[in-house]
């Protein structure tokens, strides 16, 4: 694991430093003692909250806990073992494989409908651009909370809506059913990641030089032909740069799963990031050092996907150009 | 800067938020800081740390700010409180004691994994002669583990049948069912009243299953544990599950009972669309002051015609964590909460039901709380006194409910063997 967790780091602090040094020899005068002094805060703040939890998690992941907390001692590979044997695993993934990639491409999709829409000229567009940010601001544990009361059987304004207008007949049970509750919680994380997306992609629309668009009016192009051949590939850091940051932080979204999900007993509409809380305080194994093992495949998950994704649209690059 | 650069650099970001995400949720964030809880010196004032869970928002800390006051004037130490939501209260007190930083006093529903792991005082290290001898016998068998008393009792709660009255009249029910077949037969008046009205408000979903099936079970001559044997698959109980599982297939419950946490059926209860729901007295507390159901509170029907009525009895505990220099400033904690004014005061503005012989007395004037107290002293409570229970209590709320939908003997087959397993 801290194998794993050394090497990305290496090449981005690796590569400034070096170049850094160059000027600096080149001008001639800092010891690096008066560097490091420079650099402590930086350096504190990476040993404290990056290096440190990390040691821990691969220490608890290592140890055997008592349910009150209490280390008995070492566990070998026991905790990694148990997981990988917990029946609800395949489950927990699906789950997670399901809620990642639906919130992250119906996500990117709307957002860049609404990002479109943003950068237009309307009357209230201020407005417009400042109500986009609320679902963003908004903590995640309240937004969900909200939700619940929307979803709700017997209290929610949806039910009630279509109630009234006799769509239906009886109430939905939007967070009860076990085929509505994974749609209904993709859609709560889509609302809540579309601001940020839709924010990420106004600035790459905002970076698209106007004369390209021109020109390719002047030669023609339909609104279509514009937005797929120009702005789509213009776009396309803006894409890859809001995929790679969804999909961690949908991945590792815990407040909208653990809220929504809160009155269905077990695992079964888990995903990793609940299943590890619940194994630590809330299901029968109560096991800190399971959490950590758990914890730990997480990490290894959420980088493996990333790195497959940027090989793939890197991969797709070369091959168009 | 390169595609490559780029992509390793947002790939490094993502590392670094996960492993972070990951290290916090894993438990091993810091604890909180700036805890001198254990000043050695034994004769000078000493600080001792108290987390406390949150009953509610009115009551909670107001009880324990004054209480820390208090006694600060009496002993010159020094109460540190920290109050914690019943959500959380498990993931601090576990991070706590990872970290090797517990507190002085946990307030908490459950104990004996603790002493079992040692670090708990026992009560005769820290609880005066006339202060144990004041507790209720059901309670200190509940907080004895191996003999020893290690779960000192906070407050009490015993469950009784809330029912609405004005449905009842609408149902043409003239009194309260005393057995499970009029109490089935009544949940079918008032579901056929319509409108939406529901019989019973069940509430087996993961907040706490174990409660509302304990109360079904012990009317049925059930049990957790019979003669220090694990019996959840006894036939009673399978008996009680079934019955249960049939008012849901009737209809004869609210929506998905599997799933449904205890605070949503208080909740359908307090809006009036409830005919029935097993309440204790907060709920009582929240009723009154919304003024808006006319309720009645009854004994739990039993299987058998003319039983006698069995009440579920719960008891939280505040237990002392062994740190050097603490033990003579946690005994004189302990003299100071079980003093009448301070715990009859407390249980009083939560509402719940005392815990002490005096406590008892002092409270039998209240008319409302009369249904409770006289069955407090023969009430059953589930076995806390058994650590394995802290993690057959967690496996029975996260698997009851979905008896509901599946097979409630194959559900508690699965429970038993967990049991008998060791949790």
């Amino acid at each position: 694991m801290t194998g794993a967790t050394g090497k990305p780091a290496a090449p981005v602090g690796a590569r400034p430093r070096g170049r850094r040094r160059a000027t600096v020899r080149g001008r001639g005068a800092i010891s690096p003692l008066a560097a490091l002094v420079w650099l402590a805060p930086a350096l504190l703040l990476i040993v404290g909250v990056v290096l440190w939890p990390a040691v821990e998690l691969v220490r608890a992941s290592r140890s055997r806990y008592s349910i009150t907390g209490l280390r008995k001692g070492p566990a070998g590979w026991d905790n990694f073992r148990n997981v990988l044997a917990n029946d609800s695993l395949g489950t927990v993934l699906t789950n997670t494989v399901i809620w990642v990639i639906a919130v992250v491409a119906l996500t990117i999709a709307i957002s860049l409908g609404v990002a479109q829409f943003l950068t237009k000229d309307f009357w209230g567009r201020r407005f417009v651009r400042w109500a986009v940010i609320v679902p963003w601001a908004a903590s995640l544990v309240i937004t969900a909370r909200l939700f619940t009361l929307i979803y709700s059987y017997y209290y929610g304004s949806i039910n009630a809506v279509l109630l009234d207008l006799h769509l239906i007949t009886t109430p939905i049970d939007f967070l009860g059913s076990d085929k509505l509750i994974m749609p209904s919680m993709i859609a709560v994380g889509v609302f809540v990641s579309i601001p940020f997306t839709a924010y990420v992609f106004v600035a790459g629309l905002g970076a698209i030089p106007t004369e390209v668009h021109e020109a390719a009016r002047i030669d023609g192009g339909s609104p279509w032909q514009i937005w797929r051949h120009i702005t789509l590939p213009l776009l396309r850091p803006a894409i890859l740069v809001a995929s790679v940051m969804n999909m961690i932080y949908v991945f590792n979204s815990f407040p909208i799963v653990y809220t929504l999900n809160e009155s269905n007993p077990g695992f079964s509409h888990d995903t990793t990031i609940t299943f590890m809380y619940k194994l630590a305080f809330k299901s029968a194994e109560k096991d800190v050092g399971q959490s950590a093992a758990a914890g730990l495949f997480n990490v290894v998950i959420i980088l493996v996907a990333v790195l497959v994704y940027l090989r793939v649209t890197r991969w797709r690059d070369q091959e168009e150009q | 800067m390169t595609r490559r650069s780029r992509a390793w650099r947002v790939a490094a970001v993502g590392l670094g938020a996960s492993i972070a995400l990951a290290g916090c949720s894993g438990g091993s964030g810091a604890g909180s800081a700036g805890g001198n809880s254990s000043s050695g010196s034994a004769s000078g004032p000493t600080t001792i740390k108290l987390v406390a869970a949150e009953y509610s928002k009115d009551h909670t800390k107001a009880f324990w700010d004054k209480f820390a006051t208090d006694y600060k004037a009496k002993t010159g130490n020094t109460l540190q409180v920290q109050i914690v939501s019943w959500d959380d209260i498990d993931q601090q007190s576990s991070t706590m004691v990872q970290n090797n930083n517990p507190p002085d006093i946990l307030n908490l529903n459950a104990y004996a994994s603790y002493a079992k792991d040692n670090l708990l005082y026992s009560s005769d290290d820290v609880l005066s002669a006339s202060v144990k001898s004041d507790l209720l016998p059901a309670f200190v068998k509940s907080g004895s583990y191996q003999g020893k008393m290690y779960g000192m009792p906070d407050l009490s709660s015993a469950r009784a049948m809330f029912y609405n009255k004005t449905l009842f009249t609408k149902a043409g029910i003239a009194a309260p069912p005393k057995t499970w077949a009029e109490f089935e037969a009544d949940a079918k008046k008032i579901t056929a009243l319509g409108g939406g009205d529901i019989g019973y408000g069940l509430p087996l979903g993961p907040e706490e299953a174990q409660g509302e099936f304990s109360i079904w079970l012990f009317n049925n001559g059930g049990d957790w544990k019979t003669d220090g044997k694990w019996t959840i698959n006894s036939p009673q109980n399978v008996e009680t599950l079934t019955f249960l599982k049939s008012l849901a297939t009737q209809k004869l419950t609210q929506n998905n009972p599997g799933k449904t946490n205890r605070q949503d059926a208080f909740d359908l209860f307090a809006s009036g669309k409830v005919g029935m729901v097993v309440g204790f007295s907060p709920l009582a507390g929240t009723l009154d002051k919304a003024g808006k159901v006319d309720y009645g509170v009854a004994p739990m029907p039993t299987k058998a015609d003319g039983g006698t009525p069995q009440t579920f009895g719960v008891t939280d505990y505040l237990m002392a964590f062994k740190k050097p220099g603490n033990q003579a400033a946690v005994k004189a904690f302990y003299d100071l909460y079980y003093q009448p004014d301070q715990v009859n005061t407390f249980i009083k503005a939560e509402g719940f039901l005392p815990v002490t012989t005096t406590g008892i007395a002092a409270f039998a004037s209240d008319p409302k709380l009369k249904t409770y107290l006289d069955t407090l002293p023969n009430a059953h409570l589930t076995p806390t006194d058994d650590p394995t229970w802290d993690k057959v209590k967690l496996a029975v709320q996260q698997n009851l409910g979905t008896a509901m939908t599946g097979d409630p003997k194959a559900v508690l087959d699965k429970l038993q063997q967990s049991a008998e397993n060791g949790g």
